[in-house]
């Protein structure tokens, strides 16, 4: 493929990824493993592709944008990895290194579109007031083209001047630097880790988190396993709890069928 | 209680099929497009009502009234979102008007639950499931985890075709009816989420230190003669236990933390105390 057409792939990709992250479509997402195996195909070396997306796919385990929070692109991250590795001949350890501090600054331009959306809403709504029903998908659509770019501006100054600046770059990068980058690799699922734990009912249900800590740690269970016994016992305790919260309904509709009280007593 | 409901649900069809599948079809397209700090994801709400919502208010101020309550926060799971949108697309077609008030309260009533087991189920346990499987295959140069998980995104079409429809035939049934089922089972499934995230600890954190203790002529490697014989993953389960406890500070940030750890490891490969795992 020649590389111009190449490069208008990869820019293209990006533009999808942005709008198909942000819909309610997700088949691709910005989860590196899938934008790894696609970038590969693009720049012909699935492989290299299959590798980087692989290890930044473990790396981000757990990071999800859980109500829009802004966290770091790890998609923009494989992009611009398996890029440069492919041109540059670059290692894994180095692509991510470049990689990465792209994903995250293109956090902060996450924000700035954020903000842009804002003025977008109070345009179309404005447009709604004056009747001009048909101009409010316009508006949308140009919602829709700033939200792209916030990939695209990323992903196309790397793909234009990435590879002669990632060259000379990589001629003075000592080893322990490229080496540091490869330990925080296996060290950095710990955030998203952290983050899941923040974000669910930890102290409650401690035991559970004990129980898949030994069986893969001592047990050595595949993922899949372990997740199927997790579903056994959201069941069982989806099961009690539900059959316990009927009867308390019902014995408040029993207490309550002389007064009008549709089972409020338990509220203030 | 429920013998009114029932009586109420039926009632004049203003909508044909095609028109109910359009409004869905532009949420899928819009979702988290268009996503603002002031009224997040009402700009794709109002989008995607905005044709289905004319069919239903000829008259232009009804349907300025109408959208203008669409204009309103909204920040819901895209997914489960479509069981919210139908239902209160189902209102409207009934009560017009005059549902604003319900119509409102049922999105801002619903759009917590609902996103809190959609946010677990499908943006937390399933890309945690999947990534991990299709990350370990991919770097073997295997493309099979990472095709299969692109199949099961592109299966739930169907799944989000079937919540919008039972959003919209169950209307304000909702609340009733799912309201309370729905914390129960936040709650339960947490309980997947936990034993999933346990098993990450000791299988995807990796951190490896190459320091040896010289006692007279024996060298101990401190990783593998001391860390290991405690118990698997010493290691990871107290830089879990660190972090856990930074995020629940203010100023720590997720990007934060990340940039702590780059820095930690950049100073531990220089100075040697930490290595590359074999």
């Amino acid at each position: 493929m020649p590389i111009i057409l190449q490069n208008i792939l990869v820019i293209l990709l990006a533009a999808y990824m942005a709008w198909d992250n942000g819909t309610g479509n997700q088949i691709t997402g910005n989860w590196p493993v899938i934008i790894g195996m696609l970038i590969g195909l693009i720049m012909g070396d699935v492989n290299v592709g299959l590798i980087i997306g692989g290890t930044l796919q473990l790396m981000s385990l757990g990071v999800a944008a859980i109500g829009g929070s802004s966290i770091p692109e790890y998609g923009v991250a494989t992009i611009v990895g398996v890029f440069i590795a492919i041109r540059t001949g670059a290692s894994t350890g180095t692509a991510i290194a470049v990689g990465l501090p792209v994903g995250m600054l293109t956090l902060q331009l996450d924000v700035i579109v954020k903000i842009i959306n804002n003025f977008f809403a109070h345009w179309s709504q404005k447009l709604l007031h004056e009747k001009k029903f048909e101009k409010m998908d316009g508006v949308f659509y140009l919602t829709i083209f700033v939200w792209m770019l916030k990939y695209v501006i990323p992903i196309s100054l790397v793909v234009m001047f990435g590879t002669p600046v990632v060259k000379l770059i990589l001629n003075v990068i000592p080893k322990w630097f490229t080496d540091g980058l490869t330990i925080a690799g296996g060290l950095l699922p710990v955030v998203g880790i952290g983050m899941l734990l923040r974000y669910m009912p930890v102290k409650k249900y401690l035991a559970f988190l004990i129980a898949g800590f030994v069986l893969a740690g001592y047990l050595k269970l595949p993922i899949l396993g372990i997740a199927l016994l997790g579903l056994a016992a959201t069941y069982e305790i989806y099961r009690i709890n539900a059959s316990k919260a009927n009867a308390q309904t019902q014995s408040a509709n029993n207490a309550t069928v002389s007064d009008d009280d549709e089972g409020d007593d338990f509220d203030e | 209680m429920n013998k009114e409901i029932n009586t109420q649900t039926k009632s004049v069809k203003k909508l044909t099929k095609h028109e109910r599948h359009n409004m869905f079809h532009r949420w899928i397209f819009a979702a988290g497009l268009g996503y603002n700090f002031e009224t997040q994801q009402a700009p794709a709400v109002a989008f995607s009502m905005r044709k289905a919502l004319r069919r239903i208010y000829p008259k232009d101020d009804e349907y300025i009234e109408a959208m203008d309550n669409h204009y309103k926060y909204f920040n819901a799971n895209p997914l489960m979102a479509n069981i919210i949108l139908g239902a209160t697309l189902a209102m409207e077609e009934k009560d017009g008007i005059k549902a604003k008030d319900a119509v409102q309260s049922l999105k801002t009533s619903l759009m917590g639950p609902f996103s809190g087991v959609g946010d677990s189920v499908f943006w937390i346990l399933i890309p945690t499931i999947m990534g991990s499987i299709a990350g370990y295959m991919a770097l073997q140069g295997n493309a099979v985890g990472a095709t299969l998980w692109m199949v099961l995104q592109l299966a739930f079409f169907w799944l989000k075709m079937w919540f919008f429809k039972t959003g919209y035939d169950s209307g304000t049934k909702l609340i009733t009816s799912l309201g309370e089922k729905i914390n129960i089972f936040t709650d339960a499934i947490s309980v997947m989420g936990l034993m999933v995230v346990g098993s990450l600890i000791p299988t995807v954190v990796k951190i490896y230190t190459p320091l040896k203790f010289a006692t007279g002529k024996v060298m101990l490697s401190i990783q593998s003669g001391v860390f290991d014989k405690i118990m698997p993953a010493l290691l990871p389960v107290c830089v879990t236990a660190l972090v856990y406890w930074l995020l629940g500070k203010k100023s720590w940030t997720p990007t934060r933390i990340i940039l702590l750890i780059i820095v930690l490891c950049l100073a531990g490969a220089a100075s040697g105390v930490l290595g590359v795992a074999k």
